[in-house]
């Protein structure tokens, strides 16, 4: 009943603000349903931060390969997505032997520099800012609880939860990379929480490819399926996980990997998130980008050719949604008149001095 | 055309060999150890104990009559046939006489003494209802032995005059009826026998196991298998109903239960011989056939499976021998009478099928089963049109042999009569569900629901969707080059349309192409209207080659209306690959000299042997190789012209050396000699040194495959100085040793010494310059040039190697790649083409196919390759329809253009470059927003 309640509520939400809700809109200007929605509802006022926590590696070549991942990914948040370098947390297993990343690496990783880093988060954050954890490295959950193995004890993902639990109000994407990583995400999920997990069970227990394709997701905008600039956690998720199904295919083996993805908050995960699925509506709307303000026309006719054009938009997205709901025909009818029209609008836009 | 392997016991033999069981062994009632030790009488106190017999045997004591009768039965149990027929002389008191001359009987025809065991049990017959055990087996005996009228006399006289006929009697009778051809009668008797188990009155596992058999013969399949299930379970040794349940398992094409079950029989009796006949229709067959023989070498059966497997290796004469010695026991074998009609059949010998017709007509007219014998061989024989006529006429008579509905829909489906082929499959599966190869060949029926359908002018082509919006594009074209090429050249028209059908897996084509699973390497087979292949999506091949060489079978088989041996159709199939394409094909080299060294090359005469004989996949993949060697040298000391007078004259049947008599006007052993002649010229010419320690190249799916350099691939692991040393110490010995120039080329690529690894590598491609395996001499070449940074020396490397190395499509799409970069639009395309004839899977052949239409400005092509595209470039599916959008705007087709850029926008709203697109489209179609139809 619990589960039903949430999974309506966040349905609700989404179909009124979700196409505005990360939409670059001119300051002050806010879209419909961003008043309504209380999660990634970020603004150019607003902050993103992102820790990236790398745990102990069992040999030199596995270290490796995560320290290149990281290092791209710490690049692509800053040229990509706009991240300032200062409200990046990277955290590489003891901190030492870090290669060519010491200028980017903030510290180990052990439970203590976690909690150091968190810390600095929270002091810099306020409520609506949105905070993506990356966990990258080695899992397990052969005795009881699952953990991140990180160097020291390790870490279970109740710990992390709360390690987290302080940062009130700070939107939270998570995504764990690491072998075993479905139990140890479990305890991550909560409301208001994408949380994106590169296993679906404690059985999947070798290293997932998944780490590598998130971040190629992530480098040059990849993912950005829908051409709108931003990407999604959604997009993203899609596309690394697409990958992942295309090597084992490519390679002609069966799959040790599923990655799963979790944003109603009841800790059960869907494969395949999306329209029409249990989760994916959150994800979809929670965009790894830095809003910015960005440069914006400002005539008269420019401001009425926006909102008409996010009209539109949402228009669009309230039919996509809605598709089962028409006969083939006049479904396509209907989009392509909208589509026209947006079309039309966003020519005569461009064409605005 | 790869027909199927018939060099050893495989699939589609099997299938075939396995009908032996059911006309055979079941029916013909060979199991002749139905009665267990003394089960029927009455011993008090008695307990056989083997270690009485062995006793015996190491200290002679005199035994009681009923102990030697005791011993008599379990020494036929065990098979020691002559101490049982011994134990049973010495059976003197009249109480365990006949007790003893049934068993006497039963050794001496476990021994192929049939005169003496009738001898022995017909004594006890002077009234058979009084004396219903004995007349039955002595019927059986008959009916062994080809008397089927006498035991219908014996076994109707038992029938009527006793109330309750023993159970046996009436199966046995039941069998009798249905060899002769009273069907409604037979079924009669098993009906009988059932009603006598449903009654509660059947107890011994002997007789459940004859029940058994009666609702077998009733296609009662699932009670048979719970019956034999129980007759076991009654008794652990009744040999008799293990193995008919083995025989029941094998016809519905279940090897491992059948083999289980013969397994198991003969751990009681090594020397039982209807197990081991059937053993031998699974595996091994010379082996448990020989075995079989020698306990008893007019045993039916075996006979029959060894002649009929001799006739599939095509030594025809020694298949015949056997059969004969078959109907010497057997005059009335259904098998045998059939197997050598299908052989006169074959060769037109029509008075000779007539005569053997009549023989059957004798005793069984117009026999479904002999005329489903005839058709199954002839189906297997690529004579589909007459197999399905003698298929019909065997329902014609028994419209409920589901045997022959089966054949019947098989060669039909072979012929491209699809729908009356499946409905007879149909109707054969559902009254005979247990048959695998029937439910497979549905199976595949439904797969091929699911496929698209295409045609061009002279074929339909079966293909899945992906293959049909992947794949056509560019098999279209290369079907209809082949038509137009082919019927010029061969002077030819095939019937029309010749039907095409790719599997994505490979098990739906090993079942349509033989009804099971399994076929080997197999990549594709033509049935001369009908082309089975594998779809190149599960292939590293060069799909074109494969494509023309099964359309060239199919010109062959219909020159000959599908009488061309194998050897001479796979030979010019062959030899077309390299005539239509020069990087196609096989290559006179290595692989030439070394057979000629070793002397494996056959006489012309009996290449056929190549393929029959042939025991490993290296073997056919040779046999390919010597009849392509044959067809290469008629065409070049005779001309095109003499090699199709040959195809001719196999339209007729003649012997082999009449028809090479009256086109070269020579006997065969001259033509050998030429052959062999020729050869040494090659080998002269060729003049490279092969060393014993070098193995030959393996290609997959006879030679279609890429053909590995096991000795080079070994250099490339292993990069040792001994090696290195070693292959210095050959080339010094024998400078024209082009394996060790090529492996030492590689070891020293390895050590980056590229100079001397050039040298060496530079030698070997001297020495064979159009060597086509993997890795060549100018594949490592290129690799040390673009170590050195070489790029224009590796191009033109590259360009070598991919004149006779045709399955390397990334090396192709590098080349094609840098002739874009260049302008040099021909070659582009050129080299696409060579990547698309391996992988037009391969996304990034399309990319630059794309690219190479945009810079030709032929917006067709264009379309075409961003179509597959969005197949085949699933990671951004936006930006592929966006592409082809743009494609269709640029090629005029505006309705399409605005469906696919609708598609594209769905997901992305916001894309601008599709929004311009969808503008566009909508403004050169006058239209506003007007919706054309569905995306």
């Amino acid at each position: 009943m619990m589960r039903a309640f949430q999974l309506l509520l966040v349905s609700v939400l989404l179909w009124c603000g979700s196409v505005f809700a990360q939409t670059e809109q001119p300051v002050g200007q806010s879209g419909s349903g961003s008043e309504d929605t209380p999660w990634f509802q970020q603004t150019p006022q607003n902050s993103k931060f992102a820790l990236i926590i790398v745990g102990a590696s069992a040999n030199d070549e596995i270290r490796s390969r995560l320290r290149g991942w990281v290092t791209d990914l710490h690049a692509s948040l800053r040229e990509d997505y706009g991240y300032d370098s200062d409200a990046i947390e990277l955290l590489i297993d003891d901190g030492s032997n870090v290669g060519n990343a010491a200028s980017i690496v903030s510290g180990g990783s052990r439970v203590a520099d976690i909690e150091a880093a968190i810390e600095r988060i929270r002091s810099r954050s306020n409520a609506g800012d949105q905070l993506t954890v990356f966990l990258f490295g080695h899992g397990s959950s052969t005795f009881g609880d699952a953990k991140f193995n990180n160097v020291g004890p390790d870490m279970t993902g109740s710990e992390l939860a709360d390690m987290l639990s302080p940062l009130t109000g700070i939107d939270m994407v998570m995504f764990n990379t690491t072998s075993a990583s479905f139990e140890f995400s479990r305890e991550l999920a909560g409301l208001g929480r994408v949380v994106v997990s590169a296993t679906r069970s404690a059985a999947e227990r070798y290293d997932p490819l998944f780490g590598g394709f998130l971040v190629t997701a992530l480098q040059q905008k990849r993912a950005d399926i829908d051409r709108n600039a931003r990407v999604s956690v959604l997009e993203v998720f899609n596309y690394a996980s697409g990958q992942v199904s295309q090597w084992y295919r490519d390679q002609d083996r069966l799959s040790t990997e599923n990655a799963v993805l979790d944003d109603s908050g009841d800790g059960l995960f869907s494969r395949e998130p999306g329209t029409g699925q249990p989760d994916g509506l959150l994800a979809e709307i929670a965009y790894i980008n830095v809003i910015s303000a960005g440069t914006q026309k400002t005539s008269a006719e420019a401001l009425r050719l926006t909102a008409e054009m996010q009209s539109i938009e949402r228009e669009i997205f309230i039919l996509r949604n809605q598709k089962v709901n028409y006969l083939e025909e006049d479904y396509w009818k209907r989009l392509e008149a909208l589509l026209i029209d947006l079309a039309t609008r966003t020519r005569r836009y461009n064409e605005l001095p | 055309m790869n027909y199927p392997d018939v060099s050893r016991l495989l699939t589609s033999e099997r299938a075939v060999l396995r009908r032996v069981v059911h006309r055979s062994a079941a029916i013909a009632g060979l199991c002749m150890l139905s009665v267990l030790p003394v089960s029927d009488v009455e011993i008090p106190g008695t307990q056989f104990n083997l270690s009485l017999i062995n006793a015996g045997w190491a200290q002679p004591v005199e035994l009681s009559a009923l102990d030697n009768l005791t011993r008599g039965n379990e020494l036929l149990l065990r098979g020691s046939y002559l101490g049982a027929i011994e134990a049973f002389n010495s059976v003197r008191e009249d109480a365990w006489r006949e007790q003893a001359a049934l068993g006497l009987s039963k050794a001496m025809a476990m021994t192929g003494q049939y005169d003496q065991a009738i001898a022995a049990v017909r004594a006890l017959v002077r009234d058979p209802a009084a004396s219903p055990l004995a007349a039955t087996q002595l019927a059986e005996l008959y009916r062994m032995t080809g008397r089927s009228a006498e035991a219908q006399e014996l076994l109707a006289q038992v029938v009527a005059g006793q109330l309750n006929p023993p159970v046996r009697t009436l199966v046995q009778y039941g069998l009798v009826l249905d060899l002769r051809g009273e069907l409604d009668e037979a079924a009669v008797q098993f009906n009988a026998a059932l009603a006598r188990y449903d009654s509660g009155l059947v107890f011994d596992s002997a007789d459940v196991g004859m029940v058994a058999l009666a609702a077998w013969k009733l296609d009662e399949f699932h009670d048979a298998n719970a019956l034999f299930a129980e007759a076991v379970r009654l008794d652990s040794n009744n040999l008799e109903a293990l193995t008919l349940w083995g025989d029941l398992f094998q016809e519905k094409f279940n090897d491992a239960d059948a083999e289980t079950n013969y397994n198991l029989a003969l751990t009681i009796n090594r020397r039982y011989t209807p197990a081991l006949t059937g053993m031998a229709r699974i595996s091994s067959p010379e082996r448990y056939l020989a075995m079989s023989l020698e306990v008893n070498a007019r045993d039916v059966a075996a006979l029959e499976t060894y002649g009929l497997l001799m006739v599939r290796n095509y030594q025809q004469d020694t298949g015949r021998d056997y059969l004969d010695k078959a109907l010497a026991v057997n005059p009335e074998s259904v098998t045998a009478l059939s197997s050598l009609a299908a052989l006169a059949a074959i060769n037109d010998d029509m008075p000779a099928f007539d005569a053997l017709l009549q023989r059957v007509n004798a005793f069984s007219p117009e026999s479904s089963e002999f005329f489903a014998g005839v058709a199954d061989y002839l189906g297997n024989n690529y004579r589909f049109t007459e197999a399905v006529a003698y298929a019909r006429r065997a329902i014609a008579r028994d419209p409920n042999n589901w045997h022959a509905h089966t054949v019947l829909g098989g060669n039909l489906v072979r012929l491209g009569e699809e729908v009356e082929g499946k409905q007879h499959l149909e109707m054969a599966f559902d009254n005979d569900p247990f048959n695998v190869m029937t439910s497979n060949m549905l199976q595949v029926f439904d797969v091929l629901e699911g496929y698209a359908t295409l045609e061009t002018e002279h074929f339909r082509v079966n293909m899945s969707h992906r293959d049909a919006q992947v794949l056509w594009p560019y098999m279209a074209p290369l079907l209809e080059e082949s038509w137009q090429n082919l019927v010029e050249k061969y002077q030819f028209e095939p019937e029309v349309p010749v039907v095409i059908q790719v599997f994505e897996r490979t098990e739906d084509f090993a079942v349509r192409s033989v009804g099971l699973p399994d076929i080997g390497p197999l990549v594709g087979i033509c049935f001369g209207k009908v082309v089975t292949l594998i779809s190149p999506d599960t292939l590293s091949a060069n799909w074109q080659e494969i494509l023309w060489h099964e359309l060239v079978h199919v010109f062959t088989l219909q020159m000959t209306q599908n009488r061309m041996p194998r050897w001479l159709s796979e030979g010019i199939s062959t030899w077309e690959e390299r005539q239509a394409r020069p990087e196609w094909g096989r290559r006179l080299g290595l692989e030439l000299v070394r057979a000629v060294e070793q002397g494996q090359l056959l006489p012309v005469s009996n290449l056929n042997e190549g393929f029959t004989g042939a025991n490993s996949n290296a073997d056919l993949s040779f046999a390919y190789f010597q009849s392509y060697l044959v067809v290469e040298y008629i065409a070049e000391q005779y001309g095109f012209e003499k090699l199709r007078e040959l195809i001719m004259e196999y339209a007729y049947i003649r012997d082999e050396s009449e028809m090479f008599a009256n086109v070269f006007e020579m006997d065969m052993v001259s033509f050998d000699n030429g052959f062999r002649d020729w050869i040494q010229q090659r080998v002269d010419q060729i003049n490279v040194y092969v060393h014993v320690e070098d193995s030959d190249d393996e290609g997959a799916g006879h030679g279609h495959g890429v053909r590995e350099n096991n000795s080079a691939v070994l250099a490339e692991l292993y990069n040792n100085e001994s090696l290195k040393q070693h292959m210095r110490g050959r080339v010094e010995q024998q400078p024209r040793d082009f394996q060790a120039h090529l492996q030492l080329g590689i070891v020293l690529f390895r050590e980056a010494a590229y100079d001397e690894a050039i040298f060496h590598l530079q030698t070997a491609q001297g020495i064979l310059p159009d060597y086509s395996g993997y890795p060549s001499p100018s594949l490592v070449l290129a690799q040390i040039y673009e170590a050195q940074g070489n790029t224009e020396a590796m191009m033109a490397q590259l360009a070598v190697m991919l004149q006779n190395q045709q399955h390397d499509y990334a090396s192709a799409l590098k080349l094609a790649e840098a002739a874009l970069a260049a302008g040099d639009t021909g070659q582009a395309d050129y080299y696409l083409s060579r990547a698309l004839a391996v992988d037009p899977y391969e996304p990034q052949i399309h990319r630059s196919g794309a690219q190479l239409a945009q810079q030709l400005g032929d917006t067709g092509r264009a379309v075409r390759e961003f179509e597959v595209l969005v197949m085949l470039d699933q990671s951004d599916p936006v930006d592929a329809r966006t592409n082809l959008a743009g494609a269709y705007l640029d090629n005029q087709q505006l309705d399409q253009a605005r469906l696919t850029v609708l598609r594209a926008l769905e997901t992305a709203p916001g894309y601008q470059r599709a929004q311009d697109i969808l503008l566009r489209a909508v403004e050169r179609s006058g239209q506003s927003s007007e919706v054309i139809t569905q995306p």
